[in-house]
Parts: C-alpha cells; structure tokens; sequence
C-alpha cells in the first residue's frame, strides 16, 4: 500500500466514526431525514464561506456551513410549529431552497470559484490526499485528515461528557426537561455536532456519503442490540469496515470511492437485516414457524386433554377431529413424542405425565395471564418467549 | 395532612399555538394528601402537570413548590409520565430505565455509580419488577412498562410524585399494587399527584380531588366535593356516582 492508500483509508475511517456516533442518536430519534437535509443546505454557507476565506478548509467556512445547518434546523421546527404541515414536509420545503441558493451563488460566479456543485455533493476522497497541511513548512499530512481529526475529537469527548443526558432526552424528553436536562440544548448541541461534522467531512466524502455513514451504520446496529452503548460500537465498526472495504472495492473496479462505500453500507445492512438473530428477517419467520407449530402441538395437547374417549384420540383419525392436514398433524406428532409428551399405545395417544402437567400449566397461564406461571416453560418453547 | 402547601398555582394559563386548553387555573395542594386530578379527555390534565414541571411554558401564571420556583425544587420532584409519551423500542433494559431517574440528582455530566444501581434495583424490587430487570423494555407487557415507570420515580425519592395515568392499561392486580404503594408514599408524608380516569374508585383511593376541565371547576377534600354537581360541571353530562363513605 502506498502512503497516499493508507491516508484515504485513515480519512474515511474517521469520517465514518465521527458520523457514526451522532447518526446513532439521529436514528433513535427518528430524525435521519434531518441529516439529508443539513447535508444538502449548508450549499450556500459553504460558498458564501468560500467567497470570503478561499480556503476550503478555513475554519471560518466551516462555521459559516455549520450555522446554516443549525438555521435549516429552526426553519424546519419554526415551519413544523405552525402546525400547517408535518415535519417531512417541513423538510422537504426548507432545504431544496437553501440548496438552490448555494446553487445559483456557484453559478453566478462560476468563472473565479474553483467549487462545483459535483464536488460538494460527490467528493473526491482520491484527491484528498493532495491537499497537505503544513506547519513552519513541514508536511503533517493531509488537511482533511487534521480537520476531521479534530472534530472526532471534539465529539467523543462530548459523547463522553452527556452520554447520560443523550441518553435520558432521546428517550424520555419530558422526564428530561422535569430533571433539568433542556432537551432543546441537547436537541441543538446534537444538531451543531452534526452539522459540523457533514461540513467537516463533505469536502473529503461529499454530502450524499455523509448522510449515507450517519444513518446506514446506526440502522445496521440498531437491529443487532438492545444496548445503547453496543449499538454505537457497533454502528462505529460497521463505518469503518464499510470505509475500508470499500474504499478495495473501488480500487479494483476502479470505481468511486464514496460510491462504493454507500454500496458497501448498503450490502452490510442487507445483511443484517436478513440474518440478524432476533430482529433479522429469517429468524423472525423461523420463530413465526415454531411458534405457529408450537401453538399446534398446544391445541393438540388440550385436545388429548379433554378428549378421554378412544375415538377422539386414534393416530389414524386425529386429523378429523382436529381437522388438520396430514402432514401439520404428522409433525405435530413426532414434536410431542419428541418431547415425551405423549405415548402411542395401540394406536391411541395419550398423554405422559410431563404432557399433562405441561398442559395443565399452560391451560393456567392461559386463564390467569400471570407471567410467573411461565418462566420455567420457557426454555422447552418459543411461544412462551417474551 | 400538614398545613404546609406543597403546590401553589396562580392564574396559570397554558395555550398550544395560542388556543388555551388551560385558563386561569389556581390551585393549593396541601402536603401529604393523595390527589386525584380527573376530567374528560383534552381537559388538559396532561398539560397541567407538565407545566407544574416546567416542561411546557404557560403564557401567564406562576408556580411554587414548597414555596419557591419549580427549577429550585427539582431534587423533591418525582414525575411518571404517561405510558405513550416514550419511544418503548429504545435499545435500554428496564434497569437501565429506573437508574434513569438518579439522574436529576447527579446532575450534568457526572455518571452513575454502584450506589445509584444499587436504589434502583431496590425500586425495582419494591415494584415486584426485579426478575425482568435485564429485559429489553419493549419485551414488558403494558402494566410492567407502568411499573417500571413507576420505580424510576420512587428511585428519585422525592417529596411531591406527579403521576400521569399510571393505572392505564394495567390490569386489577397490578392496579392495586400501585395503589398499595402510592398509599404507603403518603404515610410516609409525600404528597402523589395522579391523573385518575376511573371516577368509580376515586373515593376508594384518593383523599383529594381536583376537578378540571380548561378551567378548574372544584378542588378540595374527596369526602366534600366529589359529588354528582361537581361531576357534572366537568363533564357536562349528568353523573350519577354512589359514594362509599
Ligand atoms: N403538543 C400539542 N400541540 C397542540 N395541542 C396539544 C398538544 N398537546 C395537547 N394538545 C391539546 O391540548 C388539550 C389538552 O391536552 P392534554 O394532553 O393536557 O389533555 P388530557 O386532559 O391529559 O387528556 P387525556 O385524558 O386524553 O390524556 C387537548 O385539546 C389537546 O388536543
Ligand atoms: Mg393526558
């Protein structure tokens, strides 16, 4: 690997942990549109920023992108408040404006501004690299990589320092604003931290990737854990590994980098949501399956139960009675003898003694609703699974 | 009873996009009494404890605890929202709920520890909840999601407990252990604040009882004011409610 190899790699990857980390609390707070729309109207603060600074990567410019961030925030809530339109609408109102402003201001001056429309939205991380930063004349490496860098930083530390205010206002604004933690100071610190972080990064990865990294990974944990703290972990793994494999998947189809990480994002989601162990989409019907078997082998069960009379209870006619299918009453069979359940005495089932108190039990769960009744019948059967 | 009021309510007026849904409300809640707060749906009930707490901002109007602004009273206030407000698929167990309520007291940035685990867990206990304290929250029926709500104020042992429904959706057992342990706050001297839909067992469990409708129609002892007139004023329809002394 060449130096210039290793340092988009590096770049990517810390792009995709600063964003990351506040897509996470963007997803939970079901305001992932929120981050399309910062990505795409922060245009305009950034070309004004660059009228005046000609620096891409002054820190003044990226102020200047960040603050229209916030305000497309308050013209979203402002609009919503009225109570005219919900917020989606308010969304999509307020930031195709702003986007266009930044539009035509590009084109009015197209001839002496080095900044296309492009750039800002796709980025060019294979050009990162080319843009050094230098200290007394020495080469410390790439801008993009001491900008993000820095602003990394600054998000850990105050993921670190009000994880537990992020926590509690995500979660339960009221309880929050009773305990005297303003969600609104929460809500807009969370919103300055992800603006700045988009205009951090779309000069490297451009906007539609930043938007890709702050929501694909959270959605890709979320579905993996019922922790908070894992669900960052993880979504900061799934960033990074997407990052780097997609950055090789690029490189050997020669492709674009920001594209081929969107695509790897999305091959990892995919995957997730297809073979996750609780939420996945295949355990969800391989549970739906047991348990639509399991609650067969109950109605069986009950059947036996209340059935004392030979002919309610021959092998041969079972299906009848239960008017079942040969193969569903087959199955059924073999799971409660599996079980011991039940034996076959010449043809005619009964229940064993772990059958009956099995039934028994279930009949009193079924009555009294109490969960107590259940906890020890929980590991024989999914359908008593919380 | 104490003579002491624990809340005092002057002229509170509470609009949503300028429409009031709460007028000129005053009221005194005396300390240690369990008050019910009853009223049709969208009188505005939710919307007066919210503002007691400081979580909505009334248009007119001022509100004391113990005598002083809410904000300084904070660490003495317990709050149990309703069931609804919350997303109940976020990722956090019902431990982690419960150790939700030291929070207040911690304050900004500071974390916590065993000894705020350790409240928790007891709240837990007291609420028949511990055996579920590492589940997912959105694995919890209806009326354990209520009971953990419930441990998370008793967690914040406070003075003054604000309730929003916490019988909603619970089933009879579970009812009557919530009644049991709001009863036991008031021996110890607290005072509970809950929003109560069944008009039936109001005099059965409650002291005090505040009437309210937009406006405040009645307020005072259950065994003086809850009466047919006063249910008919708030629910302007006729009410016909035996009373069981
Ligand atoms: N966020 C809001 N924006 C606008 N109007 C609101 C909002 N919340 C409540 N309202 C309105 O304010 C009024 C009072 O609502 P509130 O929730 O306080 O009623 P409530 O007495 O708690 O009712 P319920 O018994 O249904 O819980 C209702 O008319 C409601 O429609
Ligand atoms: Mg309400």
């Amino acid at each position: 690997m060449s130096s210039a190899q290793i340092e988009i790699q590096l770049i990517a990857s810390l792009v995709a942990i600063a964003c990351a980390i506040p897509g996470t609390f963007l997803v939970l707070r079901k305001m992932a549109m929120i981050s399309d729309a910062i990505s795409h109207s922060i245009l305009p603060g950034i070309v004004i920023g660059f009228f005046i600074t000609q620096d891409l990567n002054s820190p003044l410019l990226i102020f200047l992108a960040a603050l229209t961030g916030i305000i497309t925030v308050v013209l979203v809530e402002y609009i919503q408040k009225t109570g005219l339109v919900k917020e989606d609408t308010a969304i999509g109102l307020v930031f195709p404006i702003l986007f266009s402003i930044g539009v035509i201001m590009i084109a009015k001056n197209a001839n002496d501004v080095h900044l296309d429309v492009d750039a800002v939205l796709l980025g060019e991380l294979a050009f990162a690299p080319f843009d050094r930063m230098l200290v007394y004349g020495v080469d410390v490496g790439p801008k993009s990589l001491w900008i993000i860098g820095t602003i990394l930083l600054i998000t850990v530390a105050l993921l670190i320092a009000f994880f537990k205010e992020l926590k509690v206002s995500t979660f339960d604004a009221g309880l929050a604003a009773s305990l005297g933690f303003s969600p609104a100071i929460i809500h807009y610190g969370l919103m300055a931290v992800s603006s700045v972080t988009t205009v951090g990064a779309f000069d490297a990865v451009g906007a539609i990737l930043v938007v890709a990294l702050m929501i694909s990974p959270a959605a890709t944990a979320y579905l993996l854990t019922n922790n908070l703290k894992r669900m960052l972990v993880y979504a900061v793994c799934f960033g990074v590994i997407s990052a780097i494999s997609g950055y090789w998947l690029a490189h050997f189809l020669d492709a674009s980098i920001a594209g081929s990480i969107t695509t790897m994002l999305g091959v990892f989601f995919l995957g997730v949501y297809l073979f996750a162990p609780n939420k996945g989409i295949i355990a969800v019907m391989y549970r739906e399956k047991q348990q639509r078997i399991e609650v067969s082998l109950l109605t069986f069960l009950l059947h036996l139960k209340n059935h004392k009379e030979k002919s309610e209870r021959h092998v041969n006619h079972l299906n009848e009675h239960i008017n079942w299918q040969k193969v569903r009453s087959k199955t059924v069979l073999d799971l409660a003898l599996k079980n011991n359940m039940i034996y076959i005495d010449k043809h005619i089932v009964s229940l064993t003694e772990k059958g009956e108190g099995f039934t028994s039990k279930a009949i009193t769960y079924i009555i009294t609703n109490k969960d107590a009744q259940i906890e020890d019948m929980k590991d024989d059967f999914f359908l008593f699974r919380g | 009873m104490s003579d002491k009021i624990a809340v005092k309510v002057d002229d509170l007026t509470v609009a949503y996009n300028y429409k009031p849904v709460l007028w000129d409300i005053d009221l005194e809640i005396p300390e240690g009494v369990l008050m019910a707060i009853v009223g049709p749906n969208g009188a505005g009930k939710s919307t007066l404890i919210k503002s007691i707490l400081g979580i909505l901002k009334p248009i007119a109007g001022s509100v004391e605890i113990f005598g002083k602004p809410y904000a300084k009273q904070r660490q003495i206030v317990a709050y149990v929202p309703q069931k609804g407000s919350v997303d109940w698929d976020f990722p956090t167990t019902a431990l982690d709920v419960v150790i939700m309520g030291t929070y207040g007291s911690l304050g900004w940035i500071k974390r916590p520890r065993q000894k705020e685990k350790k409240a928790a867990l007891e709240a837990l206990e007291k609420v028949g909840m511990l055996p579920f304290k590492n589940r997912q929250i959105s694995q919890l029926s209806g009326g354990q999601q209520q009971r953990i709500f419930l441990a998370r104020a008793l967690v914040q042992n406070a003075s003054i407990y604000f309730m929003d429904e916490p019988f909603q959706g619970v089933d009879a057992t579970t009812e009557i252990a919530i009644i049991n342990i709001l009863k036991e706050l008031r021996k110890a001297g607290k005072t509970v604040i809950v929003v109560h839909h069944d008009l039936q067992t109001v005099p059965e469990y409650f002291d005090w009882v505040t009437f309210l409708n937009v406006k405040k129609i009645a307020t005072g002892p259950v065994k003086d004011i809850f009466n047919d007139d006063n249910l008919t004023k708030t629910y302007g329809i006729n009410y016909k409610v035996s009373i069981q002394e």
